[in-house]
């Protein structure tokens, strides 16, 4: 497998080479050791599960902030409308099940949903870079990465209340997507749910990662987040890769939404949550890191898990954001820093 | 093959280009020399269509490219070396001479045209895997003109390739775009070290406060009283 070995090559390079990243991993290591003795073997596998969920959302923000240096403050209504779309995909199969029972639907009708979801979120995402920032763009460069954040904070808030508006704050949810008794794994009790949850996150970041670094257009969209005048000039269609970025990330969100339906209902705010958590991540691994995304998202996952069995569930953003807060002191750049054109203003 | 009519271009309202013309045979060796703020590298921009031009005409192959974004123009078969040389420093040298490439569609052409790139560059093969950042500025050099070359240009624009570089590195530089030149490929050079580049161009153009000041062949344009006394300190 070339693929996976230049993946651990190039964690393996940032280790060595980078201190802090070290010093974080080792000790988020032996907390998780602590963990797992203290809480038990579910508390290891529900930092798993959040930590995978997290890392594909962060995964997203770092793309977009490293290719076209948007902080996006409305990633999370791309987790609500991933939420929604599977709701309204998934309850309609779910209610004919009850009348014409077939074991087949059953076990695919959910994968259905979680395609809806990502399909409309990549629809979604080329129709929002399309309307709010190919114009921004087209009218000035300057102040861009200011712009760019307070136009995402305003298509949230549009997007939350415009979602109120239409079809009210109701929560719409489903109790599962399967009707299969919990598995047993280490004394430990997980839902199909759950378990479907994870390794859906981890083969759509493993998929993202393989076209980002092995065909030609992932290709050409890290070279966009590299140097944008050296793209332009080597043939690259700036506005292709933008859109298709976008398109990407706001997928992704909604396919994390759509795959975590039956621990967070759909409705209008849901968003916020995943969304800071998300940005926690990102802040902490490095902005436009994508790789370090991952290993943070697990690490910001542990925090919160961590939290919750030691100092009770009230404290879980405290914690981690005093933790984030502390080593932006130490490391300003992240722990997995990478210069990233925007950071300073071009 | 390149054709430049009057053309003005400005940055905002600083207008740095006044009707300039002037015209690249095919296969010729062309160098365009002049001072600090002469407006050379902007008239490269103008052409590979990083700056729309704000007045007059540049045709490539009698098309008409002014104001066209930059990566049509490179799709169109126009290569621009630039002076800041916007390499992507966190791939490998082969990732940024396939990026070179991204126009290709045919992986196989690709490759030939890669070999080829590392037969006139053996240090780049050399170099193969490691990341473009970490390489020397004269690797770096090389490294951007192989890139331009990768797409198989019809015409390079090479932007002041002997910046920064150490003396004995400029006489290779300077080579292998001798050598590009016999390959059968266009080249417009952008240049301070007005000696160095009459002796390998064909032709050269005197570009000054954004005119052109002078034009004639580059063996002629040596003896020229004016630019011995202006560049050549004789």
């Amino acid at each position: 497998m070339k693929e996976s070995t230049s993946f651990t090559r190039f964690i393996m390079n940032k280790l060595t080479r980078n201190l802090p990243a070290t010093v974080v991993i080792a000790l988020s290591l032996v907390l998780m050791v602590v963990l797992g003795a203290v809480g038990g073997m579910s508390q290891v596998l529900n930092t798993f599960v959040t930590g995978g969920m997290w890392a594909l959302l962060a995964v997203g923000l770092a793309l977009v902030f490293g290719v076209m240096n948007v902080p996006h403050f409305a990633h999370g209504e791309s987790f609500m409308i991933g939420a929604y779309v599977a709701y309204w995909v998934f309850n309609p199969i779910y209610q004919t099940l009850g009348e014409h029972p077939n074991a087949f639907l059953e076990v695919v009708a959910p994968f259905i949903g979680f395609l809806a979801a990502a399909v409309v979120g990549f629809v979604v995402g080329v129709l929002l870079e399309r309307i709010i920032f190919a114009p921004l763009r087209r009218r000035t460069k300057s102040g861009w990465v200011m712009n760019a954040f307070l136009l995402t904070v305003g298509v949230s808030f549009v997007l939350t209340n415009g979602f109120t508006l239409a079809i009210g704050p109701n929560f719409r949810g489903i109790p599962r997507y399967w009707n299969i008794d919990t598995l047993t794994i280490l004394g430990a009790n997980v839902s199909a749910d759950r378990i479907v949850a994870f390794f859906l996150a981890m083969i759509t970041i493993f998929a993202l990662w393989l076209f980002l670094r092995q065909t030609r257009t992932g290709r050409a969209i890290r070279a966009v987040s590299q140097d944008e005048t050296g793209a332009e000039l080597v043939g690259i269609n700036l506005d292709f890769v933008y859109v298709l970025t976008f398109g990407l990330a706001t997928a992704t969100a909604a396919l994390a939404g759509a795959s975590l339906l039956f621990m967070f209902q759909a409705y209008p705010t849901v968003g916020g949550k995943p969304l800071y958590f998300a940005w926690y991540v990102v802040m902490l691994a490095g902005l436009g890191n994508v790789a370090g995304a991952i290993l943070g998202g697990f690490i910001v996952a542990l925090l919160q898990t961590a939290t919750q069995q030691f100092f009770g569930p009230s404290w879980e953003d405290v914690i981690p954001v005093a933790v984030m807060i502390l080593v932006l002191i130490a490391v300003p750049s992240g722990i997995f820093g990478s210069e990233v054109k925007g950071v300073q203003e071009q | 093959m390149l054709k430049i009519e009057r053309l003005d271009a400005s940055y905002g309202f600083l207008q740095i280009l006044w009707g300039i013309s002037l015209h690249v045979e095919e296969g010729e060796f062309v160098g365009l020399i002049g001072p600090n703020g002469a407006g050379k590298t902007t008239t490269l921009r103008s052409i590979a269509g990083l700056l729309p031009p704000k007045d007059g005409q540049i045709l490539f192959k009698g098309q008409s490219i002014g104001g066209t974004p930059a990566y049509k123009v490179s799709r169109m078969g126009v290569s621009y070396v630039s002076e800041a040389l916007n390499l992507f420093v966190d791939m490998s040298v082969r990732e940024n001479l396939l990026l070179g490439a991204y126009s290709v569609r045919d992986k196989k052409r690709q490759l030939e045209t890669l070999e080829f790139v590392y037969s006139l560059f053996p240090r780049l093969k050399e170099r193969e895997n490691q990341l473009a950042g970490t390489m020397s500025g004269g690797e770096r050099k090389m490294l951007a003109i192989a890139r331009g070359m990768m797409s198989n240009p019809q015409l390079m624009l090479v932007d002041e390739p002997s910046l920064g570089l150490a003396p004995h590195l400029v006489t290779d530089v300077f080579q292998s775009l001798q050598k590009l030149q016999q390959t059968g490929v266009t080249i417009l050079l952008v240049e301070q070290r007005v000696n160095a580049t009459l002796a390998i161009t064909n032709r050269a153009y005197v570009l000054e406060h954004g005119r052109v000041a002078m034009e004639g062949p580059s063996s002629e344009l040596m003896k020229n009283e004016h630019i011995k006394a202006a560049y050549l300190g004789v």
